[in-house]
């Protein structure tokens, strides 16, 4: 254990200092007030890591400003702009403004961010949105199967709320109300990517990490691979190519109850790892060789269906939620180490030297450096259903919430295991309790991820504490671990953490 | 999230009482029947509301909300309330449907980060909620037939005449008996003593500042101070709207997530 940041308080005050500028500020807005509704806050967030081993961050600050502007009775415009001083990101060298529509690594610091920013027109029988937005689809907490529209920024991971992480897009919504059924229709024109954290930052995946070394079980020894992260290759900007979502909602006896369909690509990453072998001759006398690897870690896009369905009732004290989803034409990312193996085979090293002497003699002894490209098929596309439940329970001033959920390949190939599922199974449950205080000042927290299939867990207490309705402290601990180090959330066991958050509201 | 129920708690009140002064020779169980009858004879509301929560040690927090509410000639009743203020709530807004043919509401959140509204259990009525000093239970609608009246006295109280009734349940779920103080001259309610289920003095409620909205007596200053643990929330009532013609498009989900 070891205290990395030492401007963790200071940065804590220095929020606090700035918040009564901030209030003179509002205070100067106050015709533009009449106009505009403007609100936000300011944070700070600092943490203090638990493990050597994880990549150092710094505090991060935050300064969000919401305006909305009512545009007479027909509508409403709303715009939500964060900037943000990001502890996380290590040597920014993007050197942009704002947060791109085009980027997985945006390695930019600090930035501007458009979190969304839309006209709103309403109408007697329906309501349409158009700008950058997020939708909001499903009943279960943080893991929605059928939300589909919006991508997520996982640069903390996934650890962050659902409603951080989310990335607004430029799209359509239009939503149609009739006393039989609520029609909701979303219709983004071109795919916007998730983001990551760049590959030496605190919460790059590791799964996503290129292999020290490819084992050869030969005489070459193990070859030292160099990790390329590429960024992403988007689509056209065609009609084809853009996401389109329909939900049909309606209220019975009881039950909300939604069915839903979309059709774009997915939200996740999956990812190839074409390698470039370099064998260079070093003596042509004693013909030694050296071989190397330049690992390029690939994202990939795939467009899939998904059908879906959700609902939620009440039964005596409970709230019951779910939530099924059925994708059709996923794709899945196989284990790198596992795909590098089988196609580093004797035979395939043997041909690769052949080509090589070749090559080598063909040039007349001059081509004594050589590229070969290994491109072995890292994806598998597999039809895949995800579902789940949820029991909610509120009893005063306590609220515990606890869901199951699972995904299920039918065709899952055990010969070819991928990332993130065990055997055509990958089952979570998960926990939260709340419980408040001192005439809810003070809020006590506890959430909980577990999975049965790789033992790996999340444990997340924290504390918030009101000091006035302005200003709010948070004190959480994260704790990560697990069986299987390349498991989702295993995968971040050295990421332990406490974190402090200072938040001002205006 | 259940604050319009406070809102509405007050127009019960403010009604509830209404004929007692005419009444004198009703038994208490017929006064409060009556009362009942006239509890609801607003077709539609809306009002702004200010909630104080104040600590033992005078700290105040203070809440800002508007209210709607909606009877229909079935018994039913549709509330909405959107949080205005604090900034980290602003829009957060808590829908409510009663029925007299079910036994529970049926209720919705919406909270404007998640964007998603959602169905909750009415939960534990004899619970404080959002850290007031009222009871999911002292919000709501009370059933007359589930408790017993007794017209104690009259009593001078702060220089107004009362009535002292006491409400005593057939089958205790929250309180032993509550005792209410209603002005004999304009028959609003003053006082209200709340005793546990254990029989001890808990807390007591007054209503003041009662202003008359078309026809209806309104008080718009309560205040719930809880003896025990030496908390109190204070509610102040303002523009206060009865039948404007509350358009039921209000109480929908529709309008939670448009929040207008």
């Amino acid at each position: 254990m070891k205290i990395r940041h030492a401007l963790t308080i200071p940065a804590l005050l220095a929020s606090l200092a700035i918040a009564p500028t901030a209030v003179a500020a509002g205070e100067g807005f106050d015709k533009l007030k009449e106009a505009v509704s403007i609100n936000g806050y300011l944070e700070s967030n600092g943490i203090y890591a638990l493990e050597d081993s994880s990549p150092d961050e710094d505090p991060s600050y935050m300064f969000e400003l919401r305006l909305k502007s009512e545009l007479g009775s027909w509508g409403m415009f709303t715009a939500i702009v964060q900037g943000i001083d990001d502890g996380k990101v290590i040597d920014a060298d993007n050197g942009r403004l704002i947060n791109e529509f085009d980027a997985i690594y945006q390695d930019k610091n600090p930035f501007l961010n458009i979190d969304e920013a839309y006209l709103d027109i309403y109408t007697d029988n329906a309501d349409f949105r158009i700008g950058i937005q997020k939708f909001a689809w499903g009943r279960l907490d943080e893991i929605n199967p059928t939300d589909n529209l919006n991508t997520e920024d996982l640069t903390q991971a996934s650890l962050n709320e659902e409603s951080e992480r989310k990335i607004g897009v430029p799209a359509l919504k239009a939503n149609v109300y009739t006393d039989l059924i609520n029609i909701e229709l979303g219709w983004v024109p071109r795919y916007v990517p998730y983001r990551l954290a760049t590959s030496e930052e605190r919460w790059f995946p590791p799964v996503l990490r290129a292999p020290d070394t490819i084992p050869t079980g030969t005489m070459i020894g193990d070859i030292p691979v160099t990790g390329i992260y590429e960024e992403i290759d988007l689509p056209a900007f065609t009609l084809d190519n853009s996401e389109l979502g329909i939900r049909a909602s309606r209220y019975i006896a009881g039950w909300d109850l939604s069915v839903s369909y979309f059709r774009g690509y997915d939200t996740m990453p999956v990812y190839t790892v074409p390698t470039e072998l370099i064998i260079n001759l070093e003596n042509i006398l004693s013909f030694d060789t050296a071989v190397d690897a330049l690992a390029h870690v690939t994202p990939k896009l795939h467009q899939m269906q998904v059908f879906g369905c959700d609902f939620s009732t009440t039964y005596g004290p409970f709230t019951i939620r779910g939530e099924y989803a059925y994708f059709d034409g996923k794709y899945y990312t196989r284990k790198t180490e596992d795909v590098l193996a089988d196609e580093i085979t004797l035979a395939k090293q043997q041909d690769i030297m052949e080509e090589f002497l070749r090559e080598l003699i063909r040039s007349g002894f001059t081509k004594t450096r050589q590229t070969f490209l290994l491109e072995p098929d890292f994806e598998l596309q597999m039809d895949s259903m995800k579902y789940g439940i949820g029991l909610d329970y509120i009893h005063g001033d306590t609220t515990l919430s606890g869901q199951l959920i699972q995904e299920y390949i039918p065709d899952y190939d055990s010969h070819k295991p991928i990332r993130f599922n065990d055997g055509g199974y990958d089952t979570i449950i998960t926990l939260a309790l709340k419980q408040y205080f001192l005439q809810n000042t003070m809020e006590a927290n506890l959430d909980m991820i577990y999975n049965f299939n790789f033992k790996y867990y999340l444990v997340r207490p924290w504390l918030a504490y009101n000091f006035s309705d302005s200003i709010k402290a948070t004190l959480g601990l994260i704790w990560l671990g697990g069986e299987d180090e390349y498991s989702l959330i295993g995968q971040y066991e050295d990421n332990d953490q406490v974190y402090a958050k200072l938040r001002y509201s205006f | 999230m259940k604050y319009y129920r406070v809102l509405m708690a007050v127009f019960v009140l403010s009604v509830m009482f209404w004929p007692l002064a005419n009444a004198e020779e009703l038994s208490a169980y017929q006064i409060a029947k009556k009362s009942e009858d006239l509890m609801n004879q607003a077709r539609d509301t809306q009002a702004e509301m200010s909630m104080i929560l104040v600590n033992k040690k005078g700290d105040t927090r203070q809440r800002k909300l508007m209210s709607y509410g909606k009877n229909y000639d079935n018994g039913a009743q549709k509330a909405l309330i959107v949080f205005e203020s604090p900034a980290d709530v602003k829009g957060t807004s808590f829908l409510s449907w009663s029925s007299p043919d079910k036994d529970e509401d049926e209720q919705w959140l919406y909270l404007p980060a998640l964007q998603r509204v959602r169905q909750i259990s009415t939960g534990g009525k004899g619970e404080s909620f959002m850290g007031t000093e009222f009871t999911f239970y002292d919000m709501g609608n009370r059933n007359l037939e589930d408790e017993n009246f007794t017209l104690l006295k009259e009593e001078e109280i702060e220089g107004e005449t009362c009535y002292v009734i006491e409400a005593v349940p057939k089958e205790m779920k929250y309180y032993s008996k509550v005792i209410t103080w209603i002005r004999k001259d304009s028959s609003m309610p003053l006082k209200m003593d709340f005793y546990d289920k254990k029989g001890k003095y808990l807390k007591q409620g007054m209503f003041g500042s009662i202003q008359t909205i078309k026809g209806i007596k309104t008080p718009t200053h309560i205040e719930m101070h809880n003896v025990q643990n030496g908390r109190k929330t204070i509610i102040e009532l303002s523009n206060i709207q009865y039948d404007t013609g509350l358009n039921d498009d209000i109480f929908t989900q529709r309008y939670m997530k448009r929040g207008r």
